[in-house]
């Protein structure tokens, strides 16, 4: 908020400049910026929320200033020249809303409206305020002044209670359905019953707290008018300028809950300044309704708390002086404090409050630093976040870089996204554009994108990300961690394997280091699942019956949509699923007591005989001695067949309770023999 | 022609000789076209047969000769050659070892996890889809609380309709702060790390999405001056010694008082430039935690007080590495992430 560094100067007569100025607000109030603008000295100061009721006017932060400073801040005097007619027999106020907590209202007949003094527009000016005449530009004044927002009607327009009766009178209500009103800037708006109005007998006079009605407002010709002070409550002034979508600088004040006394203050503060600008006579007397005094709160605070709770030894006398500064009325008894906030301080509320504000003063800067008489402990390890961080560092020594990518796709997105999966998405109910529609559903997505922008620099791309997709699962909606990543080449192979065997290497080297055996894990086919909606060419992941995980291409309508050349190789797997196989308990096994005989095999077979199958069938003929098979290397094309691949294996045998003897184990590699025959092997 | 001086020379000669260009310029000189023993041959046409016969069989020998010196001098510096590929030039580079590249986030997030570790805060995580009451209404930011202003929600649709359990897209970390308490009991110390999200246009300084670190501690006397010190150990612990910290009043409705920590980098040694502007740059919102938050989480009145704290990753990551577009965090660019 904009203040006049002259005006604050003038109120309380400090010497320090702007620029000092600005730096103890920032210290001990809010942060502060200067800003020159010609000769005017403008103090910008980003106000907190709950500063707002206390010190959006100059006198506000005056005194507020004078406390820091110390500094004593005295209130301008108001001197009012009041007529005897009483304002009373004019005017009624009713207050039938329970939103509006008081309402004040002056008369003030014969004014003469014309242009502002100088003076005036120069003050508004500096608070970045447009002039317009002199009774609307004092209402602004007495606001940037006091915090207050006042509104002043054309009393002439304001109809008769009855025709029976000589008397005025202006009610505040809630609005019917489909009531009207036109604003003073010539909007029209349709109404309801939440929001709230400022009526006579007959018409709409003004939105309470937000806008004047254009009918009731002050024109050339006004010479008598009532002068407004009101106070609304915050909330549903709020949402009323929400709904009406009309902010206005009186509703962000209101939304605040200003204090109640202000109310009364002001109204007289403006009837005096119009006095001063635009003539006329001042009636007797304010018309008043609601509560006009804040309910007292009586704060105890024991005197051992203070130390305890602000963590340096701070005295009595210090205490009561920086709380004096603020305004605070003290009682001191024997084992505590009694505090009552001053009544403009509607933000204090209970001893925490109280006892911040002395840090505040005092300069939370300049508190002693100390350190908490704890007892040592060891923090608890966050095994899942320890895990994510192990695999970040094992990925990156593989040779992949780390991304981050956004949670959301868009609506395009979506739509090239099969129905299945569309169905299952996670939708933003106000996206900031067509962009972030919806939270990703897989980590794909954003892969693609990034392929597609990256091939501008290199020709391979390694990336990974650890982060969440979101699904929404029946009613639920549900957000997992998963390892994703992609392996991609620009340049067009006619050979996707090599990629695969890559990126399935990484994962099951990352599962060994980690100790996942693959007992605990396995490779299927993709097809049948969700994923091949996403992939073609690859597997699904399943720990036991559980699917966590995918390995493959994306399908080629996918690339050509992000428009990705050559080839690429994607993954994902949740997170948890691997981190509860590592938890297991593991136990020590015995060292094995007697000695393994190791025999290589070898045999070309046809390529669509899988290892997964061929392994099968070497443990199934000879359970009990054959304690490992390993498949040490893969041979395909030259001087084979098409269509077949060499394989070759090292096996180990070993007996529990006795030394193996060859014949023995000759017996059983002429069973392994005749098993991979019968499915097609030929031994070489 | 005096062929035992030319034999003796010869011999002397390719001795010495030790790479292969001096070897050829000595083949030149003793066996080539326009060589001594040549031109001898040449001139032996003039002379009578049985001269011509004597004087030839012994040059023909010596040429054998040095045909054969040759060919063995030739053979070793072969050899020498494949000696000298076993020549380590020690000033070489190694060959080079590729390594990916962490994430700039996760860099400084480990930085600050770390250094809240050695304080002996432990990690705690929780959900980036949250309901309305943990991220507002608990937080003592009820629908029309103008404070609800600071925090841009993203809402999501659900089927719910629960007005208590509207869902949202987390604003901030603070949720964590009732959840966990509702869990456990004092005295505890927890950062909780992740994922946030505001409704938020996004340009150089401000993203959509953005990870924060959540801080609170709670005991029987954790002290306003106990969380400035934390705050300025833990803070000049991630910035090496390097930066100023600052202390000043804040708001926010789930802590009283309220405050935000600003820091600035130390002024370099004259000469050297800095890229960072010479200002304050906030980095943290925090303060003492509100009773409020005690009372829901079903405490004791009046036995527990502590602070609690957020942190922006982005903006320390911003600060510590100069990167002047937030953007480019989340727009995955080979050549900015081969940098960390």
């Amino acid at each position: 908020m904009k203040f006049s560094y002259n005006w604050l100067k003038d109120l309380l007569k400090f010497k320090e400049s702007p620029e000092e100025l600005a730096d103890i607000l920032t210290m001990h109030f809010a942060e502060t910026t200067v800003k020159h603008c010609g000769r005017r000295i403008i103090l910008d100061v980003d106000l907190l929320s709950n500063q707002v009721a206390e010190a959006s006017g100059h006198l506000g932060l005056a005194r507020e200033i004078g406390a820091i400073l110390e500094k004593k801040f005295i209130y301008p005097k108001i001197n009012l020249k009041e007529k005897n007619l009483v304002a009373k027999e004019l005017l009624d106020i009713k207050i039938k809303s329970p939103n509006c907590n008081c309402y004040s209202v002056r008369i003030i007949q014969g004014v003469k409206t014309k242009e502002s003094p100088k003076w005036l527009k120069e003050a508004l000016a500096d608070c970045g305020v447009r002039s317009i005449n002199n009774i609307v530009d004092s209402a602004n004044y007495v606001m940037l002044e006091t915090g207050q927002p006042l509104h002043s009607f054309d009393f002439d327009k304001i109809c008769f209670k009855s025709t029976a009766s000589d008397k005025k009178e202006i009610i505040v209500r809630q609005a019917k359905k489909n009531e009207k009103i036109t604003t003073l800037e010539d909007e029209d708006y349709e109404l309801n019953e939440d929001i709230m109005v400022i009526a006579d007998n007959k018409n709409l006079l003004a939105l309470a707290g937000i806008k004047g009605g254009k009918e009731s407002g002050i024109s050339k010709n006004t010479t008598n008018i009532i002068l407004e002070g009101a106070n609304f409550n915050g909330a549903n002034i709020r949402s009323s300028s929400k709904k009406l979508g009309l902010r206005t600088d009186a509703s962000w004040r209101f939304e605040h809950n200003l204090p109640f006394n202000l109310t009364g203050y002001a109204v007289d503060r403006l009837s005096q300044l119009i006095q001063e600008v635009a003539g006329g006579n001042i009636l007797k007397g304010r018309v008043e309704q609601g509560i006009l005094k804040e309910e007292k709160i009586l704060i105890p605070i024991k005197w051992e708390n203070w130390e305890k709770f602000l963590g340096w030894s701070i005295t009595k006398k210090e205490i009561v002086h920086y709380l004096s500064l603020l305004g605070f009325s003290l009682k001191q008894k024997k084992d505590y404090l009694l505090i009552t906030p001053p009544c403009f301080r509607n933000d204090i509320r209970i001893k925490e409050d109280v006892m911040g504000e002395v840090a505040r003063l005092y300069g939370i800067n300049k508190i002693d630093s100390i350190i908490p008489k704890e007892v040592l402990s060891i923090p608890l390890q966050n095994e899942f976040f320890e895990f994510r961080k192990q695999i970040k560092d094992w990925l990156k020594g593989y040779n992949l870089e780390e991304v981050y990518n956004y949670s959301f796709i868009s609506e395009q997105d979506k739509n090239i996204l099969h129905n299945k999966w569309q169905q299952k998405l996670v939708e933003i109910e106000n996206p900031t554009s067509a962009l972030t529609k919806y939270l990703r559903p897989t980590l794909l997505i954003g892969f693609l994108k990034n392929i597609n922008y990256n091939f501008r620099f290199v020709d391979k791309i390694k990336f990974f990300e650890i982060g969440k997709f979101y699904l929404r699962d029946r009613k639920s909606l549900k957000e997992c961690f998963v390892l994703s990543g992609i392996l991609a080449q620009k340049e067009k192979s006619n050979n996707d394997s090599i990629l695969f065997y890559k990126a399935k290497g990484i994962i099951e080297d990352l599962f060994s280091k980690f100790g996942i055996d693959k007992d605990n894990y396995n490779f299927k086919p993709l097809e049948g699942t969700e994923y091949s909606l996403l992939l073609e060419q690859g597997a699904v992941i399943y720990k036991n019956k559980d699917l966590i995980g995918v390995i493959g291409n994306p399908r080629r309508n996918l690339l050509k949509e992000y428009d990705c050349e050559g080839n690429s190789i994607f993954w994902e797997i949740k997170l948890l699923p691997l981190l509860e196989i590592i938890k297991e308990e593991r136990e020590f096994q015995p060292l094995p007591k007697y000695p393994a005989i190791i025999r290589d095999i070898s045999f070309i077979i046809p390529q669509n005989i899988l290892i997964d199958k061929i392994l099968k069938v070497i443990q199934d003929v000879s359970p009990f001695n054959l304690e490992d098979v390993d498949l040490f290397d893969v041979y395909m094309g030259k001087n084979l067949q098409l269509g077949t691949k060499s394989l070759s294996f090292h096996l180990t045998f070993r007996s529990k309770d006795h030394t193996l003897k060859n014949e023995e184990v000759d017996k059983e590699m002429k069973k392994i023999y005749k098993a991979l025959e019968n499915i097609g092997a030929e031994i070489r | 022609m005096d062929l035992n001086q030319l034999k003796k020379d010869a011999e002397t000669g390719i001795s010495l000789i030790k790479n292969t260009s001096d070897l050829e310029k000595w083949r030149i000189k003793y066996l080539g076209r326009k060589s001594a023993l040549s031109l001898f041959f040449n001139s032996l046409s003039k002379l009578p047969i049985k001269e011509k016969k004597k004087r030839g069989q012994k040059a023909n020998a010596i040429r054998q000769l040095f045909s054969s010196l040759y060919e063995k001098k030739k053979n070793d510096l072969k050899s020498n050659l494949s000696f000298s590929s076993n020549f380590i030039d020690i000033t070489q580079p190694g060959e080079r070892i590729r390594q990916g590249h962490l994430h700039p986030l996760t860099l400084i997030l480990n930085d600050i996890i770390n250094s809240f570790q050695k304080m002996g805060f432990s990690i705690i995580e929780g959900p980036e889809i949250e309901t309305e009451y943990y991220n507002f209404d608990a937080l003592n930011i009820p629908a029309e609380h103008p404070a609800r202003e600071m925090w841009d929600t993203l809402w999501v649709k659900s089927d719910v309709k629960n007005q208590k359990s509207k869902m949202l897209l987390r604003t901030h970390t603070s949720p964590m702060q009732i959840r966990f308490m509702e869990t456990n009991q004092p005295p505890f110390r927890i950062i909780v790390p992740g994922k946030c999200f505001r409704y938020e246009a996004t340009d150089a300084s401000h993203e959509i999405q953005f990870h924060q670190v959540e801080g609170l501690m709670v005991g029987e006397d954790i002290s306003l001056s106990n969380f400035k010190a934390i705050i300025e150990e833990v803070v000049k612990d991630i910035f090496k010694q390097k930066v100023l910290v600052r202390f000043r009043p804040s708001y926010f409705p789930f802590v009283s008082p309220g405050v935000e920590v600003d820091i600035k980098m130390k002024s370099k040694a004259k000469g050297q430039k800095s890229k960072v502007k010479d200002e304050w740059l906030e980095i943290m919102g925090a303060g003492m935690v509100h009773p409020d938050l005690f009372k829901r989480a079903g405490y004791a009145t009046n036995r527990w007080q502590g602070f609690a704290f957020g942190l922006g990753v982005e903006r320390i990551a911003m600060i510590k590495y100069h990167i002047n577009d937030i953007r480019l965090f989340f727009s995955p660019d080979i050549r900015f992430l081969e940098q960390f």
